[in-house]
């Protein structure tokens, strides 16, 4: 395994070095994303008034990278990452946008939004994987793990069966599961187990990008460290780029080379893990780090966000954080929520939604933080 | 094992509510086999303090809360409420106990019936609790209560269903109903784990706002340690059904002596360590999933300083400070600094 500081950060400058690749350098057929998001938009139609789940989202996926999706239940995180793949079912509409897949295999860019059935049963799965949340509802219970992975190989892959059964049982070497557990059924293992059964089925096919949709939220601490490390060992081996979406910002901090903060649908900041964590510029963002306690190091005083996220389907015009945000004035309510360079920063792609705060500037309102006492009583 | 072998760090808040002495609950699981649930489990609530009971799923946490909330009947040890041995035979008897002891539970979608209105999920404990003399009387309470947990404006909130309700006003909901009863003794079973995190803070500030308020008792579960070091005056951390180590919350949490809370403390998320946790091969792989031991330490499948005494008998929960006690035969490795550790060291 590599060591930690070789680790690329695509992010800077936007090309990878290809000596970070070794397996893969020479056919590396160019240098820019794998995942290219731009102006991503998703609607949900409803009769009363649509809801606007995902807008106008960009953010692009580098080789070898893990970006983190943070956001809370109704940012529109799980929708922006089911819209990629092209499984959102009506009423969900991609109103705007482009996604372009850019993978070795592939060979010229792919336009994800206009494949059409052959080119997405080829991009789903083979060069774009999930694992989905709830391991316990994503696999099949009256089918074995064996069949479950010769299913997905059956689909996608062209093995003979002596082929498929051999890798369906290495497959569960790679996640660490016994291969004695192949004819056990879902129920018949752990959470921690099904899980990694969940990762096993989306490497089977070696693709490029892994989307893990929560893939440790129903998991406790000490598992979910278990397979995070997992996931980061593998990654290091098979070489591919993972989304990874979650609302725990302390675990994204820890493992994501760039994180993405969505509130109501849209981008609000863009960051590596260390500019979100000591450089974070929008309030949002702010707002969320100093709601997690920590095991280590000082108690932080801890003041959470007050309010609740906005009604998607009657959203105002400016900033959608604004009834919650400490430094609101009378200007958010008709700001352009475009996606900016942070002035003070000397990276380039550190980008946020918010035009006025700076990374330095603390609480304004003191009666506010009065209120929003510790907990420390 | 006896219930106090340290003073317990929730005392200094206020005066013993409920006292749980070496509770226990096996579960039959059919042709013989039985789970022990719950093993030889002491506790203390004081009023006006927070114990928080850590563990992760399976630990037997919330068995305990429902042994405590007379949910469940104890197969060995005996439970106090202000000195009284508690009786839930009767219906009577289980409907006074229930006026002061309460429970709040982890999903706030599935705790409250989706086909009544918040008037009248809150309405029936009132009812039922308090006996109002008339509806004018009855209306103002609904709103006193919802008032404490603050859902302003209350009279709105009566006539909504719970769908209409946001995850956190739905838990502050499930709050209003428990405190209707006016109990001493509040246990809150993974109350925010189900809310966003932005969110969740908040509704530990009001657990904690009302706690100071209204004199609660409080058991707050969680399998969130790094929750338990802000929140609670005493931690409990389970394993198997047993505590294995008990403190305040801020030194238990900082300097960890049982190997089980080291690991647990260890694999919580570490923003400081940006990009490095995840560093292959930095934990015991794979360790986290062997099943409990059946004899001996319930955690010598998993504990990295196993030794044969280990496999063979169960440690008891000895001191390591004033306030603290581990059950492990290893302190003197696993917690050097601590005063057994030192005893044991001075023996050898």
């Amino acid at each position: 395994m590599k060591p930690r500081s070789s680790r690329a950060l695509p992010g800077r400058g936007g090309v990878v070095p290809a000596g970070e690749y070794p397996d893969s350098a020479q056919d590396l057929p160019m240098a820019g994303p794998v995942l290219d998001i731009k102006d991503f938009s998703v609607v949900y139609r409803s009769p009363g008034a649509d809801v606007r789940a995902v807008h106008r989202v960009s953010l692009a996926l580098h080789r070898g990278e893990v970006v983190g999706l943070a956001g809370e239940s109704g940012s529109g995180k799980s929708t922006l990452a089911y819209g990629i793949c092209r499984l959102l079912r009506p009423p969900a509409l991609i109103t705007s946008g482009s996604v372009t897949y850019q993978g070795r295999r592939a060979g010229r860019p792919v336009d994800v939004l206009h494949l059409r059935a052959e080119g997405l049963q080829h991009l789903r799965w083979r060069e774009i994987a999930i694992v989905f949340q709830s391991a316990m509802n994503a696999l099949n219970p009256v089918l074995n793990v064996r069949d479950q992975l010769l299913d997905v190989m059956h689909a996608h892959l062209k093995l003979t069966r002596e082929e498929a059964a051999e890798k369906a049982a290495s497959l569960l070497d790679l996640v660490g599961i016994p291969r004695n557990r192949l004819r056990s059924y879902p129920h018949e293992l752990s959470g921690g187990m099904r899980q990694r059964v969940m990762i096993a089925m989306a490497l089977a096919t070696e693709p490029e990008i892994v989307i893990m949709d929560e893939p440790t939220t129903a998991l406790d601490v000490v598992v979910q460290r278990d397979i995070l490390a997992q996931i980061a060992e593998l990654k290091e081996s098979l070489g591919f780029s993972i989304l990874f979406i979650t609302h725990d910002l302390s675990l994204l901090l820890e493992l994501a080379d760039r994180i993405a903060v969505m509130y109501a649908g849209q981008l609000m900041e863009l960051g590596t893990a260390g500019e979100i964590q000591h450089e974070a510029a929008h309030p949002y963002t702010k707002g969320l780090l100093r709601s997690f306690p920590s095991l280590h190091g000082q108690r932080r005083e801890l003041a959470g966000i007050p309010g609740v996220p906005p009604d998607l389907s009657s959203l105002p015009p400016g900033c959608p954080f604004l009834p919650r945000c400490d430094f609101g004035t009378a200007a958010c309510s008709d700001i352009d929520m475009t996606m900016a360079h942070v002035r003070t920063s000397d990276d380039l792609t550190h980008l946020t939604a918010c035009p006025f705060v700076l990374p330095d500037e603390q609480q304004p309102r003191a009666d506010r933080t009065a209120a929003t006492q510790a907990v420390e009583g | 094992m006896t219930s106090s072998v340290v003073e317990s760090a929730a005392a200094a808040r206020g005066s013993l509510a409920m006292q749980a002495t070496s509770i226990s609950k096996d579960f039959t699981l059919g042709r013989g086999a039985v789970l022990h649930a719950v093993r030889d489990v002491s506790l203390n609530l004081y009023s006006g303090a927070v114990v928080a009971l850590v563990g992760e799923s399976g630990s037997g946490k919330s068995t305990v809360a429902r042994l405590l909330a007379g949910q469940e009947r104890l197969t060995s040890g005996s439970i106090e409420l202000d000195g009284h041995q508690v009786n839930v035979a009767s219906r009577g008897a289980f409907r006074s106990y229930k006026r002061q002891v309460q429970m709040v539970f982890q999903d706030p979608f599935g705790s409250l019936n989706p086909v009544h209105k918040v008037s009248y999920i809150l309405e029936r404990p009132v009812r039922l609790h308090q006996h109002p003399a008339g509806k004018t009387e009855l209306r103002a309470e609904l709103l006193r209560l919802l008032e404490q947990v603050r859902l302003t404006p209350a009279d709105k909130f009566l006539a909504k269903f719970p769908h209409e309700l946001s995850g956190g006003q739905r838990q502050r909901v499930s709050f209003a109903r428990a405190l209707a009863a006016q109990p001493r003794v509040l246990l809150a079973d993974e109350p925010v784990s189900m809310l966003d995190v932005s969110i969740r803070l908040e509704m530990l500030n009001l657990l904690d706002d009302l706690r100071k308020r209204l004199k609660l008792a409080l058991l707050y579960i969680t399998h969130d340690i790094a929750s338990a070091r802000y929140f609670a005056d005493e931690v409990l951390v389970m394993y198997a059904g047993q505590v294995v180590e008990r403190g305040p919350a801020e030194e238990l949490t900082q300097h960890p002596a049982h190997p089980y809370t080291q690991l647990l403390v260890a694999s919580a998320p570490d923003p400081d360590k940006l990009g490095t946790g995840l560093a292959a091969g930095s934990q015991p792989a794979r360790r986290a999933e062997s099943a409990a031991a059946a004899s001996g330490c319930p955690f010598s499948t998993r504990c990295p300083l196993v030794i044969d005494r280990c496999r063979q008998e169960n440690p008891a929960l000895q001191p390591v400070s004033p306030a603290r006690a581990a059950a492990c035969w290893r302190l003197d490795i696993a917690a050097p600094e601590t005063v057994a550790g030192q005893q044991e060291r001075r023996k050898a």
